[in-house]
Parts: C-alpha cells; structure tokens; sequence
C-alpha cells in the first residue's frame, strides 16, 4: 500500500482510461470484472429450479440404466449382481440460514399494478417479504405516477434510488432501482428497469422531488443520465472527474487522479534531508512491494 | 540532533535566552483552527470538551478563520476535492504555523484506498506531528499535542530559515 | 434610490457551524437569502465502491465511518440488513442487547445534536453539559466493543460476545441520573427569550414538503407526521418494547428542538426497558465461517438518529463481497430540503436550519 505510484505503461498493453496506471501492483488494484448478472427474476429462478430438477432426475436414470445394464452383464457372466443404486439425499446443513426465494406475487399491490400497467409490466414477484415489480424501461415514470396517485396504492415517499451496473448483461447494461415507501399503509415497494448502455430513462424529480440528488449522485457514478432533470451535474466527485467510479471496470483506487503533490520542495532539500537523516539512522527506503 | 560546528546562520545570530522566552511563549499558547473534517474531529470536540480538557494547555480557544491560528489540526479525511481548499487555508496561516495529521486517514488515507482519498495530508501540507488511531483518543491528541509543544520549545529561530542558508554557504 | 446589488458568498467548507465539510452558495441581498445552493463531496470517500471488495464480514469496519456521530445505528443496519439478505435469524438475547446498545447511541448522537445546535446559535454551555453526558456513554460502548466512536460492534449473526460483567450495573447508573440532566438542558434552552426568538419559526418545513423531498426523521415527526420505522416497520427488539413517537405540528427549529429532547426522553425508556427486561440465551446465530450468497437483493431500513437509514444489497451466487452496496443515507435526503426551508430568510436562519436538519457529512458524502 505504501508503493510509490510509478506510472509505467505494462508492456504489450493498451492503457483503458484517461491515466496510465500500474495495475499489476497489488490485488486490491486489480479490475474484476464480474463474470455473471445476479439480476434476482422469479423467471429465471423457476428456469433453474426446473433445470435443477431435471438434470438430476437425468443424472438418476443414468445411474438406474447404468446398474441394468451392469446386473445384465453380471448375469450373463455369471458373477454376483452389483449393488442397487440408492438415490442421493441432499446433505441438510446444520445453521440458521433460510435463504429467501422469489415467490409468486400474492399481494394486492403488486397485482393492482400488474392490471393497471399491463403488458408494460416486465415482471412482479416477491422475495425475502419485499414486493418487486419490473417494468419496462419507457414506462418508468408512469408506473412511478401511478404509485403515487392511486388510491389503493398510495406510495407517497420515494426512499431510495440507485443503480447498478451489469457488464454481461445480455441486453442490459445498469439496472435503476426505485424503493418507494407508503406511511399511510405501512408497505414497501421497489421498482424496477433495465436499461441498456446510452439509454436516458425519464427523470422521477416530477413525481418525487426528492429524486433530484439520487440521480444527480446516480449518473455521477454511474454516468446514466436523466430526461428534463433540472440539474443534471456531478455531485459528489468534482465537477472535472473523469470516468464513472461505480462500473465494474473502475479500479478501487482509480486511474491516478489522486496522487497530487502539492508540496513546494525548494530544490529538492526536503528529499535530501530526509534521505540522509534515514541514512543516518539505518533506516531502509526502499519499500517493500505491496503483497 | 548534535551539530557541532554551528551553521553560517547560528554564527550570525545568537539567540538564547530570548529564544527560550519567545519558544516558551509560542508554546504555551497555540491556537488551533477549526478543521475537523470527519470522524476524528468528534475526538477533537472531545479532547476540547469537559473531560479531556484541552484549554488547560492554552489551546482553548479554537479559532475560525486561519489568519488568527497557529496550528491546524487535520482531523479527518482528505480528499481529492478537499485538497486545494486545505492548500489555501494553510497558505492563509501567519508564521510560525504547525500542522498535526490526526488520525489514521490524514496520516496516510486511513482505512479509505479509494479513488477520491489522498493518502496522507503530508502529501499537501508538511505535517509536524502524526497521531495513528481511527480515532485516536483525546488522551492521544494531548500526548500529540505535547509533542508539539516540545518541539516548538527546542526549535530555533534558526530553524525555519536553515534550507535556505543551506544552499547558500 | 440606492442600487440593490446581490452578493455570492461562500459558507464553508471550513467553517465551525457546517458540521463537517459542507459548503453552501448563497446568493445574498443584505442579510436576506435569495438563493442556496449545498456542494457537497468534500468528504466522498468511495465507500461503496471499497465495500464491493470486502467481504460480508469486513464491510462494516466502513460504515461506522459514514455517520460518525451513530456509528452503533449504523452496524445494526448493516448487520440487520445482511441477516435480511441470507435469511439468518438472530437470538432473543442478542436482539435485546442490539436494542440496548443503539438506543445509547441514539441518546450519545442527541446529545451531540444538541451541543453543536446550540453551540452554532450561541449557548456555549450547552454544548459542556452534553458532552459530559457523552462521556459515559462513551465509556460504556468502550466497556462492550473496545472503541469510543468507530465501533463495529454487531457481527453477522448476533453479537461477538455477552455484555461484560458490570456493564448493567454501569448503565443503570447512567439511567438514574439522566433525567434529570434533560431537565438541565431544558432549564437552560426551553424557556429562554434569545433562545425562542432564534427558533421559533425559523426553517419552516411543512408535512407535504417534507413527504414530497423525502426527508424523514426528527424533522418530519416535527411536521406532525408520525412516522418511525421502529413502529412501522418493526426490526431489532422494538416490536416488544413500549414507547411513543413525540411528534409536534409547528414543523420550525423550536419544534425540532423539543422533538428531539422528548426522543431523548423516550430512549431512555426504552434503555429501562432493555436492562430490565433481559432474557436469558446465546447471543450468536450459527450460520457457516464463509457466507455465499444467492442471487438476491434487499433493502432494508432503519430509524437512525437522524432518519430513515436504508441499506440495499444485491448478491451474486456464490458470492462472498456484495455485488453493490448502496446506502441511503438519511442526511444526504434531509439535506435537498434545505433550499426551501431557508430562501427568503436571513443568513443567521440558514446556520440554525443546518443545525436543526442535523446532517452529518460523513454520510451525505459516504
């Protein structure tokens, strides 16, 4: 961690981003980037449990079709039948986890939604007790005003707003999360959209004001922009931040921008007399390398 | 810290006793500036409140604005945007000024490796004394703070102006 | 007659009343503010982004760091909110001693509120006697978890320990003699002329306002709402304990301000109730040395000191780091009201509206 920041070309290697870093220094620097998109989908969740069931009702036929031949083969050559094959049992773990699964969607909100959106609703479903509702992406402030205006719903405060970024999203790159809350009936919802790289999903600041700094602080590190914001401007970084930090291919410790030096060292005198005081006292310099 | 052959400075001036006198003053009395910029300037309140009490130094008296201070303690984090404004403020500050890094994070970033944190106040404005600790307790600070004031008490006149004679003669 | 000329001035972002590094145009004519806009991300640290590689376990060493003035209320969002995403289920006695521990912390962020409130109006003994009071509930979080301020005291699953012996002998002490000391707070601020002329009706913020930027906390129960997620949406041990939500319908600094004392008034019930009402038990859920997750995501919110607290987690299969964590910090909510509640007053008000909205940096920055 102490390594001096050393901005060295790798060779053989064209520099991503605006500043030329050392990423090879140590594994925090490293970019990872993610190899799937954990968008949570009652779809997709049935599409796995079925093809988890089916692979293993395919993996035991297997094994009853391997045992008849096998006991054939022992009959015919006369030697004892093998053993019959037993089916396995999941092993039960002994802990306090129940991890919530998507269900079906029974609550009432949900499937007044679901009737009032039609088929602009992607997909509803509820997991670990909260209501989630997909919509597509066009339909965003509607389903937004809906929320807000219906008197059956009643969502009056919108929460929370963010994002997130799925680079191998098949055609979807960020996904924009809208958590609204309703006091009067004690309830909360979250909406959701998929977007793709480039698309610029309406603003909620009419509906909900308090919008207007999630997304500011949304696009500032997500780079999604925002349609009739009324300030659509960097918030948190600088105003002259290049890159957005929150995507996956940004590294923790960022392409270099931080590494200013303000210090005036007239002539280099501080540096020299800090090597020699160390000298002087047998100190070693030179840092070891970061892990 | 043996010099034995007095620099081309300390054989124009002699300053003893008077130095004494003016060390002893700066000391007793260095006025902080308010800069807290996170966690650590809660300890900083701390250390000024009832228990930890700092006035009893003479550092009671944490002024606002940088053109009535001695001394900056940065407690906190700094970052990328914060830095030109510490650069000012510290410009902004009369001789003699001292600045104390307190905390893990204006020692060196703290527990914050990230993208917008600048590892270190020291890579901004020279640091006289680090405090380690996230956050350091106000019996820290003091201990800090007496560091200081020992090294205010053995510095010279002299001092400030050595790298300039240096490279002279 | 004369030519009226509007002044652009800057508050902060060093300044001894802006709780932090936050700095505010303001756009002045005379005293009179015409326009106000906070900057913020002077103390943006990237905490979201460094949580991305830390693992379920680390990653509340960084959120004590975001509100620094609760940081109990915010490991128990955290470790509530990762209970959430794996479905763990926390024993009794863990959740009675969470309760405990985040209502102290609640009283030690009041306490703070108010010496810095006071301290930016002008009482300057306030913020003495407050701090006082911290110190032993200081001492207490230290006598549990080691650390006065940064305290990472909840792991996943309960608690790392039990209370160390005497800390109910300590905290009962404590109990008995702070009443009495609000009412000392009360004898100095509530009846006092400068006091209510500095307050009252000052950074007005009405209910539908309120609702309508999203703000929650003190400010919104001074608006006549009663809105507390310890009630609405129970979490932790509150839906066992037996308090109220002091709420006010003036919705100024003055309602605010006496909003926040009966709140204090009413942690210290429910404290007694925790200490008195202690069941027996572990203190730690068994759940696997390396947490995988599904892929699922949550969010989960809490009633902090200073709002509506909210974390939200998405997990990926088999994932030991979240694959994004986002906090919303209630500050950061809080803080898109101030705009409103303070254009067309004097700049005077706008030092009590930061105090009153009682924003803390650390987490509008995160």
């Amino acid at each position: 961690m102490s390594e001096p920041n050393t901005p060295e070309v790798p060779q053989g290697e064209v520099p991503v981003g605006p500043y030329v870093y050392d990423l090879a220094a140590s594994p925090q620097r490293q970019i990872v980037l993610p190899k799937t998109a954990p968008v949570p989908s009652l779809a997709t969740y049935k599409a796995e449990v079925i093809a988890q069931a089916a692979a293993d009702e395919a993996k035991w036929q297997k094994q009853l079709a391997d045992f008849e031949i096998a006991k054939a083969k022992a009959e015919a050559e006369g030697k004892d039948a093998p053993k019959a094959p037993v089916r396995a049992v999941p092993r039960k773990d002994d802990n306090d986890l129940k991890t919530p699964w998507p269900v079906e969607a029974t609550d009432p909100d949900l499937l007044k939604l679901q009737a009032l959106l039609g088929d602009r609703v992607e997909e509803v479903f509820q997991q670990a007790g909260e209501l989630v509702c997909q919509v597509k992406k066009e339909a965003i402030l509607d389903a937004l005003r809906l929320c807000r205006d219906e008197v059956d719903l009643r969502y009056e405060m919108l929460a929370d707003a963010s994002a997130t970024h799925y680079p191998v999203g098949k055609d979807f790159a960020f996904s924009v999360v809208y958590h609204l809350t309703s006091i009067s009936r004690r309830k909360r919802l979250r909406l959701r959209i998929l977007i793709p790289e480039g698309f610029v999903p309406a603003s909620a600041c009419e509906v909900y004001p308090s919008a207007n700094w999630m997304e500011r602080e949304i696009y500032d590190m997500l780079g999604i922009r925002f349609a009739n914001h009324p300030d659509m401007t960097r918030i948190l970084c600088p105003e002259d931040w290049e890159g957005y930090p929150l995507r996956k291919e940004y590294p923790t410790v960022g392409w270099g921008q931080r590494d200013i030096d303000f210090r005036e060292d007239r002539g280099g005198v501080l540096n020299r007399i800090a090597m020699t005081t160390a000298g002087q006292l047998g100190i070693n310099l030179k840092q070891p390398k970061a892990d | 810290m043996g010099v034995a052959q007095p620099s081309t400075l300390e054989q124009v001036l002699i300053t003893t006793k008077v130095e004494k006198v003016i060390n002893w003053a700066r000391a007793s009395s260095v006025w902080p500036m308010t800069f807290g910029l996170a966690c650590c300037a809660i300890e900083m309140m701390a250390a000024g409140a009832s228990k930890f009490d700092f006035d009893r130094f003479g550092a009671g008296i944490f002024r606002a604005t940088p053109r009535q201070s001695d001394l900056m303690i940065v407690a906190g984090t700094v970052t990328y945007k914060m830095a030109p404004v510490i650069k000012k403020l510290y410009d902004q500050m009369p001789e003699p000024k001292w600045v104390i890094a307190m905390g893990s994070c204006a020692t060196a970033g703290g527990p914050f490796d990230s993208y917008h944190t600048i590892q270190g106040v020291d890579k901004i404005v020279p640091v006289d004394v680090y405090i380690p600790g996230c956050p350091p307790r106000p019996e820290s600070l003091i201990y800090g703070f007496m560091k200081l004031q020992d090294k205010i008490m053995t510095s010279s006149l002299a001092d400030r102006y050595k790298d300039i004679f240096e490279e002279v003669g | 007659m004369f030519k009226n000329e509007e002044m652009e001035i800057n508050l902060g972002p060093q300044h001894p009343s802006t709780h932090g590094v936050l700095r505010v145009k303001l756009r002045l004519d005379g005293e009179t503010v015409v326009s106000c806009k906070p900057v913020i991300g002077y103390l943006h640290r990237g905490v979201e982004k460094i949580c991305e590689n830390k693992t379920y376990f680390q990653g509340q060493v960084w959120t004590d760091r975001m509100d620094y003035v609760a940081s109990i209320s915010n490991n128990l969002g955290w470790a509530e909110g990762v209970e959430k995403l794996f479905g763990i289920e926390v024993p009794r006695r863990a959740k009675y001693i969470r309760t405990l521990l985040t209502e102290q912390n609640r009283l030690a962020s009041h306490l703070l509120w108010l010496a810095t409130h006071a301290l930016d109006i002008g009482a300057m003994t306030v913020f003495l006697y407050a701090f006082r009071e911290r110190e032993y509930l200081l001492d207490l979080f230290e006598a549990f978890c080691g650390a006065r301020l940064t305290t990472t005291a909840f792991r996943i699953g309960g608690l790392r320990e039990d209370l160390p012996p005497g800390f109910i002998k300590q905290a009962q002490v404590f109990q008995d003699r702070f009443l009495d000391c609000v009412d000392e707070y009360e004898t100095l601020l509530t009846e006092n002329r400068i006091w209510k002329k500095r307050t009252i009706g000052v950074a007005r913020l009405n209910a539908e306002d309120c609702i309508a930027l999203g703000v929650t906390g003190p400010v919104l129960r001074a608006a006549g709402v009663p809105y507390d997620i310890r009630k609405t949406f129970p979490y932790a041990a509150y839906a066992e304990m037996d308090f109220e939500i002091p709420t006010r319908t003036e919705a100024d600094t003055y309602a605010r301000y006496l909003v926040r004392l009966a709140e204090m008034r009413q942690s210290h019930r429910i404290i007694q109730q925790c200490l008195d009402g202690l069941p027996e038990g572990p203190v730690m859920a068994k759940i696997p040395k390396i947490l995988k997750s599904e892929v699922n995501e949550i969010y989960h919110a809490i009633e902090a000191p200073k709002g509506e607290l909210g974390y939200y987690f998405v997990g990926e299969k088999g994932g030991t780091m979240p694959y994004r964590m986002h906090v919303r910090a209630p500050s950061f909510v809080n803080l898109q009201a101030l705009p409103k509640m303070v254009e067309g007053r004097l700049l005077a008000d706008v030092i009590a509206a930061i105090g009153t909205l009682d924003v803390v940096l650390g987490e509008i920055d995160r």
